[in-house]
């Protein structure tokens, strides 16, 4: 490594030199997302040194996401951000050691993730798994660098640095709702302008230089070019420690998860799935089709072994009522890949029709 | 005249950045009760801050002139 002249632009800064350079090389830094704000705070964050950036996004790139997400390219639609991620990092700073990590983040991985790096950057699109990173984080006593956008406006932030204020202390209510880039629509130059005041944020603290955003919530315009800073303090309401945590987050994550009868029409000749009536056998109308299987639900458990806890399975019953207790059921079971049919076999049957598959 | 800014989806529903409201020794509570009536924020919610500082929304508190008023909601792009 050349280091003294990849980086001499930096080290020159009296605020930088060889001992901030060290610090920075040092540093492991774990960015969740790699859509918008990811992948403007990857690549600086990468280009200035940081020695360990882990990336967590489960995400597959699309063509849409192209407009903002410009560390892609045409070829990368269809392939995992993280993986794609990592190859433009490798070629942009081979001293970068990248985590690709191709997972949703959870109650489950969330404090065993964070527990291995300094920082946590907030790069999501979802409140949701805002308020699971600032419980993560202050459960493993990390700095959040929160970040967010609407339209043409972006919020930046450092939650629970040095024992600082935190979200919660800004945003107390978990069940409040906002529209994400998807719905509301955004430009690049927005969330680029956002990502790079977090990623200056994550420098900051690295290099224990100027002042951080701790207590306080900038708010930014690129219209107008306004910005305003908050402050705001810290509030004694919200505790949490760890098993409050997988109290917490364990109810949220077995949630059933549902699919339409119009998107199970799509896979009825799919092999890979099974379709699982868990009805009683004289309940009508009857649905059988070459991928269907009968077990009422009140068998289901002293006949689990005909099925496979790996297959993708469809379960469906006369209005979804039982079949969310027999997810619910298999998923005790350590069955994965489960999914719910929204209103059953009387929404299926209708449908069916068209194709001409029942046999009433 | 207290100055109320706006950001995000309230400044979707108001349909402005900013206003002055013309009201003497209106308490906190009041204006936000009143901003609610007129323009029905309904589900979304937004902290508040009075010149420049994060408050709780049910602080007991009388606006003066020349206060201004910043209802923020989260946001979640990204």
């Amino acid at each position: 490594m050349n280091a003294s002249s990849r980086y001499n632009r930096q080290i020159i800064l009296p605020e930088i030199g060889e001992t901030g350079q060290y610090k920075l090389l040092k540093s492991k830094v774990l960015i969740i997302g790699a859509g918008g704000l990811g992948a403007v705070i990857l690549p600086y964050l990468a280009a200035a040194g940081v020695g360990e950036i882990g990336i967590v996004d489960d995400d597959v790139v699309e063509l849409s996401n192209l407009q903002r997400q410009v560390i892609y390219k045409s070829s990368s639609v269809g392939k995992y951000k993280v993986e794609e991620a990592k190859a433009m990092i490798a070629a942009l700073n081979p001293d970068v050691k990248v985590n690709a990590i191709a997972k949703k983040l959870s109650g489950k991985n969330a404090i065993s993730l964070f527990e291995k790096y300094d920082i946590v950057v907030d790069a999501t699109d979802n409140l949701q798994i805002k308020y699971l990173i600032n419980d993560a984080c202050l459960i493993t006593d990390k700095p959040m660098v929160y970040g967010s956008i609407f339209r043409f406006q972006g919020q930046v932030s450092v939650f629970n640095y040095q024992n600082g204020p935190t979200y919660r202390c800004l945003y107390p209510d978990e069940n409040s709702s906002s529209v994400n880039c998807t719905d509301a629509g955004v430009i690049g130059i927005s969330v680029g302008i956002i990502g790079m005041l977090q990623a200056n944020e994550v420098i900051k603290m690295i290099l224990e230089t100027g002042e951080i955003l701790s207590g306080k919530i900038l708010v930014y315009n690129v219209l107008n070019n306004e910005q305003q800073k908050y402050d705001f303090e810290k509030s004694d309401s919200f505790v949490i420690d760890r098993s409050t945590f997988e109290e917490k987050y364990s109810q949220k994550e077995n949630r059933v998860e549902e699919i339409s009868a119009e998107a199970v029409l799509d896979q009825i000749d799919n092999e890979a799935v099974l379709f699982l009536d868990v009805r009683n056998e004289d309940e009508l109308p009857k649905i059988t089709f070459r991928n269907s299987l009968q077990i009422p639900l009140i068998n289901l458990e002293n006949e689990i072994e005909k099925l496979d806890s790996n297959q993708t399975i469809y379960v469906f019953c006369q209005s979804a009522i039982r079949s969310k207790i027999a997810v619910e059921l298999l998923q005790k079971m350590n069955f994965k890949n489960l999914k719910s049919v929204e209103g059953g076999a009387l929404a299926l049957k209708p449908l069916l029709e068209e194709k001409v598959i029942v046999r009433d | 005249m207290i100055e109320v800014k706006y950001f995000g989806a309230i400044a979707e529903k108001t349909q402005c950045s900013f206003e002055n409201v013309v009201s003497s020794n209106i308490s906190l509570q009041n204006l936000l009760k009143d901003l609610e009536a007129k323009y029905k924020f309904e589900s979304i919610s937004f902290s508040v801050a009075v010149n420049q500082k994060i408050v709780s929304k049910t602080t007991d508190y009388t606006l003066k002139t020349s206060d201004i008023v910043a209802l923020l909601p989260p946001f979640a792009g990204g």
